[in-house]
């Protein structure tokens, strides 16, 4: 096809490309410019596109004052726990939904996609409620709980889309040598659909990693804090702090960032195996 | 049996993130562990609270307190849930906002048998120990500071533009703001406040022009019975706040509440701005403007050359669901008197609950002589209580500050927003 | 809520569409119990920490809730509902809704449907040019929302700035305190955001279109809007239709970036349903708060309904 490609036309893809590039690259560009700028200079004008000079007062500061390790610790460990327990679950769950016909199958289906339209404020008080009732308020595993009920619906659809599309046979070799379903699942098709698994681990990552309300609402102490909640706090009833803010926004970004970056031919390739021909 | 392997494996990973995040279990050896929730949460208050803390600690040893502050935004609605579940809490920030809706909903304990015969009943002001009891004699909190307006202005840019004195009355604020606004610099007149409770400074504004006619029990209320805002003189004060916002005001400002009018003092691109006082701090720390740029002035009259002062307070209450009641109180004892309210007060910049402190070198200089001089002149300061109690309360900030943002906006004109206010207070009081 | 893909093998036959896969097999009691086990812990979590809250707490929508006053929680039918449906504010907000949906969608699709064709082919620097752009979809809304509000600050912003610099125009301009401006600003933050979701599922979609079908196409000299309109598009017509009620399903119910940059102000004017839901909320009135929960449900299964029928209509048209 490039053969026939028109100059004109390559021109416009350019253009596009690069246009959309810095569309997309210049929100992250500004908020780490602030994030280098002192306090008082980020009002300053006019403004300035490159510093004078960069100050790391605003990161020393999230680790002197707030203890910002630890809410990344916090959410790093949260997020992989209820991503992975969440995948794991929704491996099965997406197999048996994918490989076998059962009555309640569209009524589980249907349930799964009502989770998906519930605003999650109506829920948050009898969460809450509930959480007390099993002693898990405040504590990190009633989170992990919470996100991985969270994680199910979605991810359990999406990996049944790829079970779907792993031939049966593979399958039935590896139960008629006598391994089990258990077995077949993990030690054959797993294997199989590695970019799939990876990307339904992602996706639930980042939901999680993301997740503000409900963690405002279930922890209690600085020491269970995860990042969206420091960020959040950055806004008190009489300052907005932008300058902290900027750089504890450059610092959640990036790991997420850097996520991508490595995942986004996986993401890609899962989603490839398990995508709808029309 | 395949099955079970299954059915180990979800097990294992589970007691894996169990074994990760590791659980915490009440201590065994007789101490008692308080949770105290903050509402109007910042960084600099929440570090003097955890201080504050630690010397109660160190002086009741068996009873430790773990501090609760989550974002202010949230901050209430976690309190409600909190509250509603009646679990996870001992003590907690009432403000007067607050506390007629709790201790009816049975949140609140009442704490008047234990304050009987406190010591530090003494050292309380007068404001502070009436707003320690109810009407009905309940203690459900005890003040831990007051709220109370202020002019914040540039002494620098009022003098550059020809002044020689701050603004005393609403005209004159409009007068000098229009002239040190110039859009092209920066620079802007008053800090409006279009957002989150505008409608609070439209009522002051309001209030000081039929300051002559309040009620001073109802300060949305003339002495006749019918609400301030069906006064002919309401008009007036509209027609000179919202031209405010028209000549000498950030456009921006329509969305403007607490945190976005303060930074824009502070960041040095507005001249004016009415505040608490505990803005006083937070204006101290800034980078943009200087101490000597800055300072304060008592709060703006009307046409009457009298203005009323909005008094708002916050304090410590104890939840009735609370299985430590008695270390509660004595906690809340302990911020309340001496050495710890006043560090409190001072380093919020809080107008104090302390006879002693009032007479405080710290209250009598700089920022704090307009408080001062509002003190000295209980006549043209007139403290009137808002109807903040209301159980409708919050109904009403909504609607009001919408219907703010619809004249800020032209979509409702000045006598419409009267007409309505009007008719919603004439309503809820015939009720 | 969750935010992420949703890949459905083609051919629904119900709305959720069963995937084409399974063969009819005679059922054994091992079937069923592999089924149960299989199905057990997806179902229990979902059941626990999804279903009983929603439930319990929808059950204040038909009752007096309102934290001003809880000694009174008396049922009161659908008092909540007439409530809100005879409130001028409520239809405003649906109004403002639609328009937050749509105004996005449509941006997204497009711009995020360009950037997957021409990130088909491959290039120098693909991988990563992918890299780089992807992350958008990977940060939180109301971080975004943040951001967002900061870069379009009236005053210190560095879109006025810009503006300006470039002479696009002469004074800067109030964003977010303006109606229309603020709708337009939360609206670009949002595309910002979601594009990249268009642009991973229609590149997924696109590369599972066989190869053999371009080549014929080559062959028999067909132009490129031909090739685009006649393969492409109907080769990844179901991913495209079932992500964009994916999408519209999350943004109709994504109050975060809207939270975060302007609340829902100038005078409501910016409030969606879910915001409006958390300003209810905040006043306090549960009871009003969840029965507007219960018909953002309602709304969603009705439009999915229709929307899924027409789908599928279509769909044996054509077959």
């Amino acid at each position: 096809m490039t053969s026939h490609q028109s100059v004109v036309g390559r021109v416009i893809r350019v253009l596009f490309l690069t246009l959309w590039a810095v569309i997309t690259l210049f929100p992250l560009y500004w908020i780490t410019i602030t994030s280098f700028k002192t306090p008082g200079a980020i009002f300053s004008y006019p403004l300035a596109y490159w510093p004078e000079e960069f100050s790391l007062e605003n990161y020393i500061g999230l680790f002197q004052k707030a203890q910002f390790g630890t809410y990344i610790l916090n959410s790093l460990t949260v997020s992989t726990a209820a991503a992975a327990v969440a995948t794991l679950i929704a491996m099965l769950s997406g197999y048996v939904l994918a490989r076998f016909e059962f009555r309640s199958k569209s009524a589980v289906l249907l349930a799964f996609l009502v989770t998906q339209m519930i605003p999650s404020f109506i829920a948050l008080g009898p969460l809450y409620l509930l959480m007390v009732q099993l002693g898990l308020v405040d504590q990190k595993l009633g989170l992990v709980l919470i996100y991985i009920a969270v994680c199910i619906p979605v991810s359990t659809v999406m990996l049944r889309g790829f079970f779907a599309n792993v031939p049966d046979a593979l399958e039935e070799a590896a139960l008629i040598d006598g391994c089990s379903r258990l077995t077949a699942l993990f030690r054959v098709i797993a294997p199989v659909m590695k970019p799939g698994i990876i990307a339904a681990f992602i996706f639930n990552f980042v939901n999680c990693w993301n997740e503000l309300f409900l963690s405002v609402t279930l922890m209690n102490s600085d020491e269970n804090r995860t990042i969206p909640t420091a960020l959040n706090a950055f806004i008190t009833s009489f300052n907005i702090e932008w300058a902290s803010m900027a750089a504890a926004a450059v610092l959640t970004i990036l790991p997420t960032m850097v996520l991508f970056a490595f995942a986004s031919r996986y993401i890609v390739q899962g989603l490839t195996a398990g995508a709808v021909k029309g | 049996m395949k099955l079970r392997k299954a059915l180990t494996g979800i097990t294992l990973s589970l007691a894996t993130a169990i074994a990760m995040t590791g659980c915490t279990s009440p201590a065994a050896d007789g101490t008692v562990t308080l949770q105290m929730v903050e509402s109007l949460t910042n960084p600099a208050r929440t570090q003097v609270l955890k201080s504050l803390i630690a010397d109660f600690e160190a002086k009741n040893k068996g009873v430790k307190v773990q501090l609760v502050s989550p974002p202010t935004d949230q901050a209430d609605q976690k309190l409600q849930q909190m509250l509603q579940a009646g679990s996870g809490i001992d003590v907690l920030e009432v403000r007067d906002l607050t506390v007629g809706p709790f201790s009816k909903n049975g949140w609140l304990y009442d704490m008047s048998h234990d304050l009987d015969g406190w010591t530090g009943w003494g050292a309380l002001t007068e404001n502070a120990a009436k707003f320690s009891k109810n009407a009905e004699g309940k203690s459900y909190f005890v003040p831990y500071g007051f709220y109370g307006l202020s002019l914040f202005y540039r002494s620098d840019l009022v003098k550059e533009a020809g002044f020689n004195a701050p603004p005393n009355s609403w005209q004159e604020l409009l007068q000098q703001a229009t002239a040190i606004q110039d859009p092209s610099k920066k620079r802007y007149g008053y800090a409006f406040r279009g957002g989150k409770n505008g409608y609070t400074n439209v009522t002051v504004a309001i209030e000081a022009y039929v300051a002559d006619q309040i009620d001073v029990n109802n300060a949305y209320k003339l002495s006749s019975g019918k609400s301030i805002f069906s006064a002919p003189e309401a008009r007036e004060a509209l027609k000179t706040y919202f031209a405010l916002f028209k000549q000498a005001s950030p456009p921006s400002s329509v969305a403007w509440g607490y945190p976005e009018m303060v930074e824009g003092f502070s960041n040095g691109s507005t001249a004016f701005l009415l505040q608490d006082p505990e803005v006083i701090a937070t204006v101290g720390q800034s980078k943009a403007i200087g101490k000597d740029q800055w300072t304060t002035a008592p709060m703006l009259v009307g046409p009457t050359g009298k203005a009323i002062q909005p008094m708002a307070t916050a304090g410590w209450g104890v939840a009735s669901s609370s299985k430590h009641k008695q270390e509660a109180v004595k906690l809340i004892k302990f911020l309340s008197e001496g050495e710890a309210s006043i560090r409190f007060t001072k380093e919020n910049s809080l107008v104090p609950i302390l006879k002693e402190a009032v007479d405080d070198e710290f209250y009598k200089v700089g920022a704090w002589k307009s408080y001062v001089t509002m003190n000295q002149k209980p006549d043209v300061y007139i403290t009137a209580v808002q109807p903040r109690d209301a159980s409708w309360w919050t109904e009403w900030a909504q609607k009001a500050d919408t219907e703010v943002q619809q004249v800020l906006a032209g979509k409702m004109s000045q006598e419409e927003l009267l007409a309505s206010w009007d008719k919603y207070w004439t309503e809820k009081w015939a009720k | 809520m969750t935010q992420t893909a949703l890949p459905t093998k083609g051919r629904p036959t119900s709305g959720l569409g069963a995937p084409s896969g399974p063969r009819k097999r005679t059922f054994t009691v091992t079937r069923g119990l592999i089924v149960l086990a299989f199905m057990a812990p997806a179902v229990i979590f979902v059941a626990i920490f999804t279903y009983y809250p929603m439930i319990s707490g929808s059950q204040m929508a038909f009752r007096k809730w309102n934290l001003a006053d809880l000694t009174d929680t008396s049922w009161v039918g659908f008092d909540n509902f007439t409530a809100i449906f005879t409130d001028p504010t409520f239809f405003t907000v649906l109004g403002n809704t639609a328009i937050w949906v749509f105004a996005s969608i449509i941006p997204q699709l497009l711009i995020g449907f360009a950037l997957a064709l021409w990130l088909r082919r491959r290039f120098r620097f693909r991988g990563v040019y992918q890299a780089l752009i992807f992350f958008p979809w990977a940060i939180s809304g109301f971080l975004i929302g943040i951001v967002f509000r900061w870069m379009f600050n009236g005053e210190f912003g560095v879109i006025n700035d810009l503006l300006v610099k470039i002479g696009i125009v002469d004074t800067p301009v109030p964003w977010l305190a303006k109606p229309g401006t603020a709708m337009f600003a939360l609206v670009v933050a949002n595309v910002w955001y979601g594009v990249t979701f268009f642009a991973i599922m229609i590149l997924a979609a696109l590369q599972s279109v066989p190869d053999e079908l371009y080549e014929a196409a080559a062959l028999d000299g067909a132009s490129k809007p031909r090739v685009l309109f006649q393969i492409t598009i109907p080769q990844i017509a179901t991913t495209l239709a079932l992500t964009v009620l994916l999408r519209v399903i999350w943004i109709f119910n994504f109050p975060d970036i809207i939270y975060a940059m302007t609340g829902g102000g100038p005078a409501n004017q910016t409030h969606i349903v879910t915001t409006w839901m958390i300003e209810t909320t905040q006043r306090g009135d549960y009871g009003h708060a969840s029965a507007t929960g219960l018909i953002v449900v309602a709304v969603l299964l009705v439009f999915s309904a229709f929307y899924l029928l027409a789908l599928r209509e279509r769909k044996e048209v054509r077959s």
